[in-house]
């Protein structure tokens, strides 16, 4: 008896101590972390899923393109009785409950994406030897060069800007996968995490294929792989890199950053390097021009040096009721100037027609009451397929011609007639005659429109305008004062209460 | 053929006394043999053995080989005993079985060619004892009814070779020696011993045992001997819950013991397709997940269930709701820590042990039970007004006076002339009355059963209608089962049931009840050719928008449905070996697997599309299509240990149990269908906006391993201590593996000195116990970080997955310490039995969500906060008042207080707060609450406190309703930041008392419940008075004096006053109420006439449920699906 006892004692202990391993389940209609970062393909899907969460409409794929900051740059006439609910948003109403809803989902989408980036970062280094070919380089750079280009953003609209306050309040930089919160740094703090994250990144996508002389860039329709290479690769993860942050979108936003804390050298040196890597064609006059809906280039895709790729959501005829109904609609109640503001904001009066005012905006109305629709963003109509247009269907992130602009930024102080010569190139692009300037303040402005008529629906302006600490010029020509209470946008109430900032 | 004839003489002696061994066992027919002197003749077999240091049986075994005969003996009779020496050659037979038997105490007889070995008796043969023993005779008699009692075994204490019976007559003789004391026992008495002091005749007094499952507790592992337990159980037998409710298992439990509360909920009254939430001891959850508002009447989620297991395995609710009441032989409900440790991780909550019948040995016993039961809908909480009340109602509250309403007096003035046409056309339809009906449900249930000790069998096969009160909503049954059962000299056992029901529910067409409701009586249903109309009326506005009333009716008439099923299969093997005298391994295995399909199709001409626009016509009807497989496997192997030891009883357990739970569901909403014909999926045109199909796969297992002790010392001193250990998947990597633990001690008084001849006190016992239960009730993959694929949005560069949840890799078990005092008295030997207890339950590290930061890139993650405090006291009565041959009465109370505090919460249920104060103020139409109250969760409140902005009335001055602030003042002005707990809704007390009649064959058995001292809000004083829409039919009420002019005193706000009165505490009423919940009236026909009908028993019983009510709020009940009224009448014959 007592055998029998020891025996089904040990058993009773054997069953114990196995059992640790027994109760460790692997959810099956989702995916746990560790099992994700098993293997190389988990880290590709979670690098995808960090820009397929950026091109959700709460963030690239509406909000900060062609949304809030847009409609804050006064880059849009509100109508009467507008769809959209921005008109408080366009009197900078900062308690309009609309604005807040939009503001905090912006906070928590960025968060929440720089989260997804900080899990890659976490679990990478642990698994190095799985990777193959460049594949490491290039996972880690892009969650690195992710993570600043968010937090840089989250900057850009909620704190003030470097030029007014580099040592002021900037916004939490989270490096992290952790529930613990992550103390609030400095504005200039920020940027040097930035920095750091982009320079490191920059190292990391040193073997990055666009680099290569064989990657030639352009339209997805044209099949000849003697001027089209981006589908060349053999995985779609090494395709298309342009629709990724590659090491030019890298250095782009670089430029950008150094630009922002006024480092010119830093920033006309990475704003060079992809200028004189020559890697991406202006777009030609017949493709921006082609009447034909397949055959037209309304986003200059050629000239993207990184920019979201939005599979189908909101060009129309896109499937998101909310774009379809309220801002991609003909008339007064979606995108749309008034007659003086688009003219005055593309120079018709003087010289030659911008081809950028004939392809993005169409008159609709009649007699004293025309109005333009702003129809950058439209799509071939005829056609949901994915070749109906000649390229892909982005929310532009970053363009060749911005780097012209920091390039012409940066040089000015020391080679005025220099500088001039990058903004007259892009306005050559466009069709536009040469542009004379005589001092800094007319280069500036001067400057400005060229940036506004360019960025027209892409929310880059805002950041110009903060950035520059310029006045806002409104759509009649009338100008909104820089203050960092209309620059700055507020703290979500979520973020201020609990994490106690 | 040889072996039938060899037995020829036993049977004869039988048929002599045929009467008097109808009942008796083996032993006693051996005995009779020796008494009968059989005298053997001598026979010329002779035998040869030789063996050393041998057992009986052996040698047994050579002279059955040697002689041919065969040796007959009881199972008492020990052959291995002793060794013995044999050294016999060529002897006669009956001198070899006298040299083998002579110091084994044992003697024998040779019957034709059988040898029958008993044991030896020291009776009058031996000179010497004769002078001691005398002949002892008396009667055995019931000590209520006072009749005889036949057939009690009698046996002598400490000489078990001594035993008689009763005779007929309940008289007995039997020889014993002055001093020895007699065992009387017999089946449904309690046994009683009666020392022998002098020769008079005795009359000896058995009582009944009430319940014989009243002496044992059922915790699913084990049985234990009540009175050494200490742990709180009620335990109360099939029989006794169908006489309560043979329609509803767990709403008679709650009749036995309050403490399991089934919460009422108001919307969804009587659906028989609505699974109960029930609560044990208050409520110990906070909510969790969703974020979702609650109302207060609605508190959905089964976060606080008790666990539920049926015949050792954890089953969920639906099982038991949907279990035959016919096959529940016991339900033992668990309640403090010393009798739920056991169950570990999930006992927190209260354990509910269902014992289904085992089949009985016996000849095949066939038991047909037949059930009607009518259901009729309660509509008597609601009092609208009929057609002419409401059109004088609709004038008053000037629908059709140009200055209120803003459009032209000619047109208003026709809208109400054609109503009044109606009116005075004689049109008063009864809207309530069209959507319900009187349902008449049926059950035939049979069961067989018998085989012998060894091998015994049962079959039983139900089928069940249960219609409900709202016409096309129903539930019904199928069910067969299956089970044998081994028993091998109770050494090896083994059991196998096999169970498989097929159940079928539909939801009524017609909709929601509430929308009948507001109908105006003065709208005719259907027009003139008798189609059932669509659109009835039309309201204008101001701006002239129109507001079409649509007709509920006319979705009833489509062919939209909303039904769901599943076919359940479980199978339950045991096993159990006796490894040592008091050592027993028993194993059990369970596999249960279940299919669960839904599908709901809305028709496309069904009201609910009327509005879609023309872009939206191919948009119009709906089918979704949902289906969940389940498979649970449970197994579990324990060994037992009993050991008396001179006053020490131990009776020890150990063992381990794994589960594994598997759920795969899978749903697709498919849109678009033409017309209503078309019900199959098949005909949808496509899917929504969201429309791609979704699944779920939740996998969770779990581990325990666990040792229970029970001691008890002279069974005065009782010691319950119990460790488990639990392992669930569903915790936290870094916690894998958490230990529950319970101690209990008790004091039987009455086995002390002082108390022993109590003629008042017969029962008295003390129990303490406290012990750490938890509760692991929440999703399965909580504490691992997950990611999930975004099927539907594809990056140009691959599939991208994003991160679901930050996983809390510390997650755990929430936690409760309950303490239990209570004491059991029995007075009068026990006909009045009082068993008072009182309990803290303190639940900590309740799972709740923390709100995090945005910045973490989470908005939330789950946390072990918040704890919440449940005190109560418990007090169950039982009273046999009379107890008569003919006819007796009892009367039994159980009642129940408890008191909820939430102690600590989460930053989570603050915001949650928030929400809901925003909430309070929005208007339902946009997703609001404006003027329900919600559920707030505030430190140092009950879960259950009314939250509303204290109200001291209508100012008589001015018809303006005067609040009063946090900081005292008063104002007209209603601000929700004036919030505050104005009433609680836990009852000062509930319970049941009922009480039991009976006279001859006749049982009358009546229950009432009752709880008092709560708060309720008055939902309908305010949406259907105060805030009523005229323009809907409304609560008669609404004719009581609002206030008009200056110096009104009244209750309700000023007439002109249109505005939505927001939640205040006018509205809050005491909550007192009382409920005969249930009438039981039984027959069951006298045997002779039973026996004529070739039945063994047949009893006629009939149940009302809910016949009466009388509650001091008057409310409107049952909103969406009313309350019902029930009747069952049941027949039960065994063949």
């Amino acid at each position: 008896m007592k055998l029998r006892l020891i025996i089904s004692l040990l058993l009773l202990i054997a069953t114990i101590s196995s059992c640790k391993k027994w109760l460790e389940v692997e959810p099956e209609s989702e995916i746990s972390a560790p099992v994700l970062f098993s293997t190389e393909n988990g880290f590709m899907e979670a690098l995808n899923g960090i820009y397929n969460r950026c091109s959700e409409t709460d963030l690239y794929g509406k909000e900060l393109t062609f949304g809030t900051p847009e409609v804050l740059a006064q880059n849009y006439t509100m109508g009467y009785n507008e769809g959209l609910n921005y008109t408080p948003t366009s009197q900078y109403n900062y308690n309009d409950s609309k604005f807040i809803e939009r503001k905090d989902k912006i906070w928590a989408g960025l968060y929440n994406a720089i989260v997804n980036a900080n899990l890659i970062l976490e679990n990478i280094d642990k698994k190095k030897n799985i990777f193959t070919g460049v594949n490491y380089g290039l996972i880690k750079g892009e969650a690195l060069a992710l993570r600043a280009y968010l937090h840089f953003d989250l900057l850009r609209l909620f704190a003030p800007s470097y030029l007014r306050n580099a040592s002021g309040k900037g916004v939490p930089y989270a490096s992290a996968y952790t529930k613990d919160i992550t103390s609030m740094s400095s504005v200039s703090e920020v940027i040097e995490k930035a920095l750091t994250d982009l320079e490191a990144a920059k190292k990391l996508l040193a073997q990055d294929p666009i680099r290569s002389a064989g990657y030639l860039v352009n339209y997805p329709v044209i099949t000849d792989t003697t001027t089209n290479t981006e589908e060349r690769a053999s995985i779609p993860f090494l395709q298309n890199r342009r629709h990724r942050l590659n090491y030019y979108a890298v250095c782009g936003e670089l430029a950008r950053v150094y630009l922002y804390k006024n480092d010119k050298t830093n920033a006309l040196n990475n704003a060079l390097e992809v200028i004189n890597a020559k890697k991406f064609p202006w777009t030609t006059k017949a493709d921006f021009n082609a009447f034909e809906e397949a055959k037209k280039d309304r986003i200059l895709y050629k000239e993207l040096v990184f920019a979201w790729y939005i599979p189908k959501s909101w060009y129309v005829p896109g499937p998101t009721e909310d774009i379809k109904e309220n801002w991609f609609v003909t008339g007064t109640r979606g995108l749309y100037l008034n007659e003086d503001a688009a003219k005055s904001i593309y120079e018709t009066s003087t010289g030659t027609i911008d081809l950028r005012f004939k392809n993005w905006l169409s008159i609709t109305g009649v007699g004293a009451a025309k109005t333009y629709d702003i129809v950058k963003y439209n799509r071939n109509s005829q056609s949901d397929a994915s070749t109906a247009n000649l390229h892909y269907l982005m929310a532009p992130a970053i363009r060749l011609s911005e780097l012209y602009y920091i390039a012409a930024e940066c040089t000015y102080p020391a080679d005025p007639q220099k500088a001039i010569t990058y903004i007259n190139t892009v306005r050559f692009q466009r069709d536009k005659e040469d542009l004379n300037v005589n001092s800094q303040e007319e280069f500036t402005t001067a400057l400005i429109k060229e940036c506004r008529k360019e960025w027209l629906g892409e929310g880059q302006l805002f950041y110009m305008y903060k950035r520059l600490n310029r006045a806002i010029i409104g759509q009649t020509g009338t100008t909104i004062p820089a203050t960092d209470k209309i620059l700055v946008l507020p703290l979500p109430q979520d973020e201020v209460v609990y994490g106690g900032r | 053929m040889k072996l039938t004839f060899l037995y020829n003489p036993v049977f004869q002696i039988r048929r002599v006394r045929y009467k008097l061994l109808v009942v008796m066992k083996l032993t006693a027919i051996l005995l009779l043999i020796g008494t009968m002197h059989l005298s053997a003749a001598s026979y010329s077999q002779n035998v040869t053995v030789s063996r050393k240091n041998t057992t009986l049986e052996t040698v047994f075994n050579d002279i059955k080989r040697q002689t041919g005969y065969l040796f007959f003996y009881n199972g008492k009779i020990n052959l291995n005993k002793s060794k013995l020496n044999v050294e016999l050659k060529a002897v006669p037979l009956e001198e070899a079985l006298q040299a083998c038997l002579v110091n084994q105490n044992l003697t024998y007889d040779i019957v034709d060619k059988t040898i029958v070995i008993r044991n030896k008796l020291t009776d009058n043969t031996s000179g010497t004892a004769t002078s001691r023993f005398i002949d002892i005779s008396g009667k055995v008699i019931d000590s209520e009814t006072k009749q005889s009692i036949p057939g009690v075994n009698i046996t002598v204490k400490n000489n078990k070779d001594l035993r008689g019976q009763t005779n007929s007559d309940g008289n007995f003789r039997i020889n014993a020696q002055i001093g020895d004391v007699l065992v009387f026992s017999y089946i449904g008495y309690k046994i009683k011993e009666v020392k022998i002091t002098d020769t008079k005749p005795l009359t000896v007094n058995l009582s009944t045992l009430v319940n014989t499952i009243d002496d044992v507790v059922i915790t699913g592992y084990q049985t234990i001997k009540k009175d050494s337990y200490t742990g709180n159980a009620v335990t109360v037998s099939g029989e006794e819950l169908k006489r309560v409710n043979p329609q509803n298992l767990l709403q008679s439990i709650q009749a036995f013991d309050p403490s399991f509360k089934l919460l009422e909920n108001n919307l969804a009254g009587s659906n028989p397709n609505r699974l109960p939430n029930i609560n044990v001891r208050g409520s110990s959850s906070l909510p969790s997940g969703n974020g979702e508002v609650l109302r207060r009447d609605n508190i959905s989620g089964n976060i606080n269930m008790p666990a539920f297991i049926l015949d050792g395995f954890e089953v969920n609710v639906q099982k038991v709701f949907d279990l035959d009441i016919n096959r529940v032989a016991s339900v033992t409900l668990l309640k403090d820590a010393a009798a739920t440790a056991i169950y570990g991780s999930r006992a927190a909550n209260g354990v509910l042990v269902i014992v289904t019948k085992a089949p009985k040995e016996g000849r095949l016993l066939i038991e047909y039970n037949y059930e009607t039961s009518i259901n009729s809908p309660d509509l008597s909480d609601y009092q609208v007004l009929n057609a002419s009340e409401k059109l004088q109602y609709e004038k008053l509250a000037g629908l059709y006076d140009r200055n209120v309403v803003n459009r032209p007096q000619d047109e208003l003035d026709q809208l109400y002339y054609n109503k009044l046409a109606n009116v005075v056309g004689g049109v008063d339809s009864y809207w309530l009355s069209q959507p319900v009906r009187t349902a008449v449900g049926q059950k035939h249930s049979v069961n067989l059963q018998g085989g012998s000790e060894t091998f015994r069998y049962g079959v039983d096969l139900r089928y069940q209608a249960r219609p409900g009160v709202m016409k096309g909503s129903s539930r019904n049954q199928y069910s067969g089962g299956m089970n044998f059962q081994y028993n091998k000299d109770n050494k090896f056992q083994f059991r196998n049931d096999l169970s498989i029901t097929q159940m079928e529910a539909r939801e009524s067409p017609y909709g929601n009840f509430a929308n009948y409701v507001r109908m105006n009586p003065y709208y005719p249903i259907k027009d003139a050719n008798g189609t059932v109309l669509r659109e009835v009326d039309t309201w204008k506005n101001q701006a002239g928008d129109q507001d079409i009333v649509l007709n509920p009716l006319y979705d009833a008439g489509l062919s939209s449905f909303n039904k769901s099923a599943y076919t359940e299969i479980i199978d339950n093997l045991s096993a159990e070996l006796q490894l040592a005298k008091d050592l027993r391994l028993k194993g059990q295995m369970s596999l249960t697997s279940r299919m669960n399909t839904d599908d709901i199709f809305t028709s496309p001409m069904a009201n609910e599309f009327y509005f879609y626009g023309a872009d939206r016509l191919d948009e119009k009807g709906s089918y979704t299509d949902r289906n969940r497989k389940e498979v649970y496997w449970d197994g579990n192997m324990r060994l037992t240990w009993f050991k008396q030891l001179g006053n020490h009883a131990l009776n020890v357990l150990g063992g381990v149990n794994i589960r594994t739970e598997l759920s795969d569901e899978k749903e697709v909403t498919a849109i678009g269908f033409a017309n209503d014909r078309f019900t199959s999926i098949g005909f949808a045109k496509g899917f929504g906006d969201e429309g791609r199909p979704q699944s779920s796969i939740n996998n969770s297992r779990l581990f325990g391993s666990f040792l229970s002790t029970n001691y008890s010392y002279k069974n005065k001193y009782l010691l319950d201590a119990t460790l488990r250990i639990d392992g669930s998947s569903k915790f936290g990597l870094e916690n894998k593996l958490a230990p529950f633990w319970s101690v209990g001690l008790g004091w039987n008084l009455h086995q002390e000195k002082f108390l022993a001849d109590n003629p008042v006190i017969s029962q008295l016992r003390l129990k303490v116990s406290t012990g750490l239960t938890g509760s692991v009730e929440f999703a399965p993959y909580l504490s691992r970080t997950t990611y999930k694929y975004l099927n539907g949005n594809w990056y140009s560069t691959g599939i991208g997955a994003i991160v679901n949840n930050y996983g809390n890799e510390n997650l755990s078990w929430q936690k409760t310490q309950m303490t239990d005092i209570g004491i059991d008295l029995g007075l009068f030997h026990d006909r009045v039995f009082i068993s008072p207890r009182i309990y803290r339950k303190f639940t900590k590290d309740i799972l709740a969500d923390i709100t995090l930061p945005p910045s973490t890139g989470f908005f939330s993650y789950k946390e072990n906060l918040g704890d919440m405090e449940n005190k109560g006291a418990e007090i169950s009565i039982k009273w046999d008042v009379i107890r008569k041959k003919d006819w007796s009465i009892n009367f039994t109370a159980n009642m129940v207080a408890n008191r909820n505090k939430i102690v600590r919460i989460s930053n989570a249920l603050k915001k949650y707060n928030d929400r809901a104060n925003d909430l309070q103020s929005v208007d339902p139409k946009d997703g609001g609450f404006k003027g329900i109250p919600l559920l707030r969760y505030n430190e140092g409140q009950s879960i259950n406190a009314i939250y509303a902005v204290p109200s001291l009335g209508i100012d008589p001055e001015n018809g303006r309703e005067l609040y009063r602030k946090k900081d005292g003042t008063l104002t007209y002005a209603y601000d929700k930041s004036d919030i505050v707990v104005v009433g609680n809704a836990d009852p000062k007390a509930n319970g049941f008392f009922s009480t039991t009649f009976t006279y001859k064959r006749f049982m009358l058995s009546a229950t009432f419940e009752t709880h008092f001292g709560g708060d309720m809000y008055n939902q309908t004083l305010v949406d259907r008075i105060e805030n009523a829409d005229p323009r809907y039919n409304v609560d008669k009420r609404v004719f009581e004096e609002k206030w008009k002019k200056s110096g009104d005193v009244v209750f309700y706000k000023n007439i002109a006053d249109l505005g939505t009165t927001e939640v205040n505490s006018r509205f809050v009423q005491p909550d007192n109420m009382i409920n005969l919940s249930s009438l039981y009236l039984s027959y069951d026909l006298d045997k002779k006439y039973a026996s004529k009908l070739k039945m063994s028993n047949l009893r006629f019983s009939a149940t009302a449920n809910d016949l009466a009510r009388w509650s001091s709020v008057k409310q409107e009940r049952g909103i969406d699906y009313p309350f019902a009224r029930s009747l069952t009448f049941s027949i039960n014959a065994t063949f």
